[in-house]
């Protein structure tokens, strides 16, 4: 056997080996998908509602009625004060409060109503009680079950690209994004670096093997197990989440691509700054994956970040991948709209592999 | 170009330690050349510089006519190198192991299976388990095999036989030699005697600096006071006659699945005695000394130690015995005062007799100048010492030692056995393994455990006349040589 | 016996290179550049006007816009695919589009239909982007009086008066500080000592299970004390936020997710070999449990079969309990129930990790 392909098998063993490693490697995207895609939602639902009352007038039942036969809201207590009704939100067993104001002054105006609302959570708060005054506002005559608008009346609004607001829309390209960064560096560089702290990576450098053929040998299974990985995450997106692949394929997989390439050189770049695992590993995690997560723009918008936060996240691979995958996938533009990101990628995968080959160690310090 | 290896002047210094002084010497083609000396002296950098991975301060090397800094692949083409702490992959099966190694250095396990056949048949029914699932001897024997599958112009190898039983030793050695026939030149380093015997030359290196180069007699003789210090003579009160037992074992039994480790033994150990544990790599010392310590359930068998039942009373055992291991032992990122302090405060010692007893340990060892050095800063010998020390600082019943003095040099281990004698004068029974058969003719009773069992037990001069032999090398190769298994 | 080791794990953790400089930089970098990142806040959304009036009405709406914190005005477009073409190419984020006649409309009294077009890839950005657009499109309606209120309810916010979303995050923060003092570092350190085989060294010695286990996680607890304190000082100094409620209901949460996390971390690590097979099991779990908490987004907002998750899930406990102390100043009474189970599920776990290591096979 060719040297080159005996070492690809090799280190295919050992991934194949690590029964746990294996598990959480091809775990870890499924279940991220599944809780990205069904749980992970800030959909309004279920809030719970007290009223507050001290006579049951008819308007004040109807509105009540209204509010929960909405799918929005369940109603759980009826109590006597404001007070209590403070109360219960603070305990946690209630979200929002009705409180009827006052007799309305003639008939046929609306009810007028006090909300109050656990404000801890500003943007919750802010939906909450959106649709609970939308409801509320609702002509008296109008049929029950139509979904009211949150967004009042003279506005007509069209929710681009996903209309339904699933989450999973925006997470698929976030978490593509994090694991194949976290596959390729942190699981190449570790790789790389235990060897080192074993003693074998002395061997191997003595050998007739060309040093930087090692290291490519090295690559290769983990470039096979991203593109596996990248393959599986599209494939549940599109037919478990039922996120659209709108752009094309071919593009999709070509920039990523370049990003896998990106990972690898960064996952080479620690290997030769660390010299032990347990640094790879926080380098890995210190640099990589916080940053990504945090400032990537996976979770957390950018443009709300300080402006220093901002130029931070302007040098993170991931945000340009994950950006390029949210127009390629979701809004399904040509490639044309995503030059710009995959320019500054293929920029950066260019210098990375630059630096890392030529920082790369034929001797020991 | 009559020599395979030319050093000239070579030095190397880590930041402010200088691990090599100009040192220069050269091997002709087809020698076996020795390196020895103590922990420490440089062998280990001289051998990376040689190997083109370090590049030295000052001076030039050549192996096998090219430059070690200019012509970085032309070496790495031609030498073979098998580092001190040479490590295989755990997860990789032994036979896949050797493969991988052999594609690596451009051959195959067929090709070159002639010249691993004696050591490499040992392991060979264990093909299809991981490495990581062998016992220490059994993965040195592996990775012998491993650097020896191709056949480079020039062997590297440092210290390759740290942790292996005396028969392999001298099979290994064997296969040296018929390398050497093939005309491939071999450096190696080794801290055994009788393995520098079998050099033709050996060069004596000591902090840094060649001391001496000459044939391996010359030097042993010269340097006598670090290579052959005189043997001790046990003094008439280590040899106590107590009935009283320390440790009793009958019929032991520990089994993995349906394999035997240790297949039924018995034996008792006198109080104050010191008591060698010996046999080949596999044959169930370490898990035999583990079901003693309390670390393992015994699957059969009963024993006490210290008067304590093993399987039951195993956390009283505990408190009365102490334990040094294979393994170094101590804290690295504690100091020497720190390091024995925890172990004292550990065993329960009041804070006060902690703080005397260590001063009269440190001046007894001397080391008041390196008390509060970190562990991980002191050469090997010394950490042994201190480990010792530290395992009887609370003046156990019993101590465990388990091959306490793996690759340490004659000096040092002399030093060491003095430590033992006098912990054994103050009433504490020593329990050894060692691979060292000069140590074993040290320990007032001797046991050797083949396959599981013990085939031999007596005072050394009893199994010598027992087995008619000369020494008790010859005893154990006799009896390590009946082996029917070779496993762990 | 205890006070020695626990010595020893205090030096050893001074001596390594990295732990100290990590002790005092994480609490900084949580509590100072973590609420800034953990923003959900909507604001800085790019608006494209494609105005078919121009009218002053439409020219008043555009000034609306530019005048809001929550929005920035990124010119108008001719047409509404002219804006579309801004959106896909990440310039724009919402586009709102002004009808004919639109000033007409509104001075006879009807109410003409704006278009409201939101990128919703982001469906929290889109959706609360929109319905601020669409209150400051409903607003001159009200001011002028010419139509229906169309809002009837007044608006009373506990708790969270400015809306702050900082305040709502940084109780929250700490439960991240717990998960690695008391989970991954001590995790880390007992794996190590196994890797490093000076763990046997402390097998053969009579100390006790409950000792070992006890002196790795003391000096844990006492650094997660610490750090939750400077957090709690930093919060206090750099954004003005205090607790609401009892302080030490604070630290005896904390104390109770550190039981928790210490028993999980040992159970990895009994189970584990390898600090990479440690590290990688207790992420996977660590991340699970973290979104599942209702850190980032409301739990009751999940699908039944994962909001039943919630009731094992002992961050979502936390979370729920310190939120309610911190922000809305709950008292014993209000996270008695919580303080409950974190305990229960704490001393199950503990007693299994206990359990699950083993001096003698």
């Amino acid at each position: 056997m060719n040297p080159f392909w005996s070492f690809v098998g090799k280190e295919a063993r050992h991934i194949l080996r690590d029964r746990r490693t294996m598990l959480i490697l091809f775990g870890m995207p499924i279940v991220l998908m599944l809780l990205f895609g069904f749980a992970i939602t800030n959909d309004v639902r279920n809030v719970r509602t007290v009223i507050v009352t001290s006579q049951q007038d008819h308007l004040t039942q109807q509105a009540v009625e209204r509010l929960a036969a909405s799918e929005y809201f369940t109603l759980t207590a009826t109590v006597g004060t404001p007070q209590e009704a403070e109360r219960l939100i603070r305990s946690q067993q209630a979200d929002l409060s009705l409180i009827p104001a006052p007799s309305p002054k003639g008939e046929g105006s609306s009810r007028q109503w006090q909300i109050m609302v656990d404000g801890s959570d500003p943007n919750m708060a802010q939906q909450w009680t959106a649709y609970a005054q939308a409801i509320l506002s609702q002509p008296i005559s109008g049929k029950s079950h139509i979904h009211p608008s949150p967004f009042g009346e003279g506005v007509g609004v069209r929710l681009l690209y996903n209309p339904q607001m699933k989450s999973a829309y925006n997470f698929v390209p976030a978490i593509m994004g994090m694991l194949l960064m976290l596959i390729c560096a942190m699981m190449t560089s570790i790789s790389i670096v235990r060897e080192k702290e074993k003693g074998t990576m002395e061997v191997l450098l003595v050998s007739p093997v060309r040093p930087l053929m090692i290291i490519v040998a090295k690559a290769v299974p983990y470039l096979v197990l991203a593109f596996g990985i990248l393959v599986a995450i599209l494939l549940m997106a599109r037919f478990v989440l039922g996120v659209p692949l709108a752009g094309s394929l071919l593009w999709i997989v070509v920039v990523s691509l370049i990003y896998i390439l990106l990972a690898l050189s960064l996952g080479l770049l620690i290997s030769n700054i660390a010299d032990s695992q347990l640094m790879a590993l926080l380098l890995s995690a210190m640099v990589l994956l916080m940053p990504i997560v945090m400032l990537s723009g996976m979770l957390f918008p950018i443009e709300s970040m300080p402006q220093v936060l901002q130029w931070v996240s302007a040098v993170l691979p991931p945000r340009y991948y994950i950006e390029a995958m949210r127009k390629l996938m979701i809004m399904g533009v040509g490639i044309g709209d995503v030059l710009r990101e995959v320019c500054i990628l293929s920029g950066m995968t260019v210098l990375l592999l630059a630096v890392s080959l030529k920082t790369f160690k034929n001797r020991l310090e | 170009m009559n020599d395979a290896i030319v050093v000239s002047h070579i030095s190397k210094s880590y930041g402010k330690v200088e691990a090599l002084r100009d040192v220069s010497f050269s091997v002709g083609r087809g020698e076996v050349f020795g390196l020895i000396g103590p922990d420490g002296a440089g062998k280990t950098s001289l051998f990376r510089i040689l190997c083109t991975l370090l590049l030295p301060d000052e001076g030039t090397a050549a192996v096998d006519g090219f430059d070690t800094m200019r012509q970085m692949r032309e070496i790495r083409r031609r030498v073979g190198y098998m580092p001190g702490r040479f490590s295989l992959y755990q997860d990789l099966t032994v036979r896949e192991n050797l493969a991988f190694f052999a594609t690596l250095f451009g051959t195959t396990v067929e090709e070159g299976y002639d010249s691993i056949r004696a050591i490499y048949s040992q392991i060979e029914r264990f093909a299809d388990r991981k490495a990581g699932a062998l016992s220490g001897g059994m993965k040195q024997k592996l990775a012998l095999s491993c650097a020896l599958v191709h056949q480079p112009s020039v062997l590297f190898l440092d210290e390759p036989t740290t942790g292996v039983d005396p028969v392999s030793r001298k099979e290994f050695w064997d296969m040296l030699e018929s390398l050497k026939e093939r005309g491939i030149t071999i450096v190696a380093a080794t801290p055994y005697l009788d393995e520098v015997r079998r050099c033709e030359r050996v060069a004596f290196l000591s902090e840094g600096k060649v001391q001496g180069i000459d044939a391996p007699d010359v030097i042993l003789s010269r340097f006598k006071d670090v290579f052959n210090p005189p043997a001790i003579v046990p003094s008439a009160a280590t040899q106590p006659q107590q009935a009283e037992l320390a440790i009793e074992v009958h019929h032991l039994v520990k089994a993995f699945g349906t394999f035997h480790a240790v297949d039924d033994i018995t034996f008792s150990v006198r109080k104050g005695e010191i008591f060698g544990f010996l046999g080949a790599n596999g044959a169930g010392k370490t898990t035999a000394m583990h079901m003693l310590t309390g670390l393992n359930q015994p699957t059969s068998g009963t024993g006490t130690v210290a008067g304590f039942d093993i399987r039951t009373q195993h956390e009283q055992i505990k408190r009365h015995i102490g334990y040094m291991s294979q393994r170094f032992s101590l804290y690295e990122d504690l100091s020497v005062r720190e390091n024995i302090r925890l172990f004292g405060g550990i065993y329960g010692m009041k804070p006060v007799e902690i703080k005397a007893k260590t001063e009269t340990l440190l001046q007894q060892l001397r080391f008041e100048d390196h008390a509060d050095d970190l562990v991980a800063s002191l050469p090997l010998g010394w950490k042994q010492k201190l480990a010792f020390s530290v395992s009887i600082f609370h003046d156990p019943a019993i101590v465990f030692l388990d091959e306490p003095t793996g690759g340490v040099d004659p000096a040092t281990r002399r030093q060491f056995w003095e430590l033992i004698y006098e912990a054994a004068g103050r009433g504490i029974t020593v329990f050894v393994t060692t691979h060292y058969m000069d140590e074993a003719e040290y320990c007032d009773r001797i046991s050797i455990m083949v396959d599981g069992k013990i085939s031999a037990m007596g005072t050394p001069d009893e199994l010598k006349r027992t087995y008619g032999k000369p020494d008790m090398d010859s005893v154990f190769t006799y009896l390590a040589r009946q082996a029917t298994r070779s496993s762990d | 016996m205890l006070r020695y080791l626990i010595q020893k794990e205090f030096l050893q953790i001074r001596r390594n290179a990295f732990l100290p400089r990590l002790i005092i930089a994480f609490p900084i970098v949580i509590m100072c550049v973590m609420p800034w990142v953990m923003n959900m806040e909507v604001k800085n959304v790019r608006v494209c006007v494609v105005d078919n009036d121009r009218s002053t009405r439409s020219q008043q709406l555009v000034h609306d816009i530019e005048a809001s914190r929550y929005f920035r005005f990124n010119g108008l477009k001719p047409t509404y695919a002219a804006a579309l073409k801004e959106v896909e190419t990440s310039k724009a984020d919402v586009v709102l589009v002004v009808p004919q006649d639109y000033g007409r409309e509104l001075e006879l009294g009807r109410n003409p239909q704006v278009l409201i077009a939101a990128n919703a890839v982001n469906g929290t950005k889109g959706s609360i982007g929109s319905s601020y657009l669409a209150q400051i499109v409903n607003r001159p309606l009200t001011r002028d009086g010419l139509s229906v209120q169309p809002v009837n309810a007044g608006l009373l916010s506990l708790y969270n008066p400015h809306q702050n979303y900082k305040l709502f995050m940084i109780p929250a923060l700490l439960a991240i500080v717990m998960m690695l003092m008391t989970g991954f570092l001590p995790t880390l350190n007992i794996v190590g000592e196994k890797e490093a085989g000076t763990i046997e060294q402390i097998n053969v010695t009579p100390v006790s299970k409950w000792a070992f286990i006890l002196a790795k996680l003391i000096p844990y607890w006492l650094i997660a004390l610490f750090v939750i304190t400077v957090s709690l000082l930093l919060a206090w100094g750099v954004y003005g936020i205090t607790c609401a409620g009892p302080v030490w209901l604070v630290y005896a949460l904390a104390m109770l997710l550190a039981l928790f996390f210490s028993a999980f971390g040992l159970i990895v690590s009994n189970y584990s070999d390898t600090m990479q097979q440690a590290i990688f099991v207790m992420w996977f779990f660590v991340v699970c449990l973290m979104l599942l908490s209702g850190l980032f987004t409301p739990t009751r907002s999940m699908p039944h079969w994962a909001y039943l998750t919630t009731y094992l899930n002992p961050m979502s406990y936390f979370i729920d309990a310190v939120r309610t102390v911190f922000i809305r100043g709950g008292g014993l009474h209000e996270v008695l129930r919580q303080l409950l189970a974190l305990g229960g599920i704490g001393l199950i776990m503990a007693t299994w990790a206990v359990k699950s290591y083993k001096k003698n096979h």
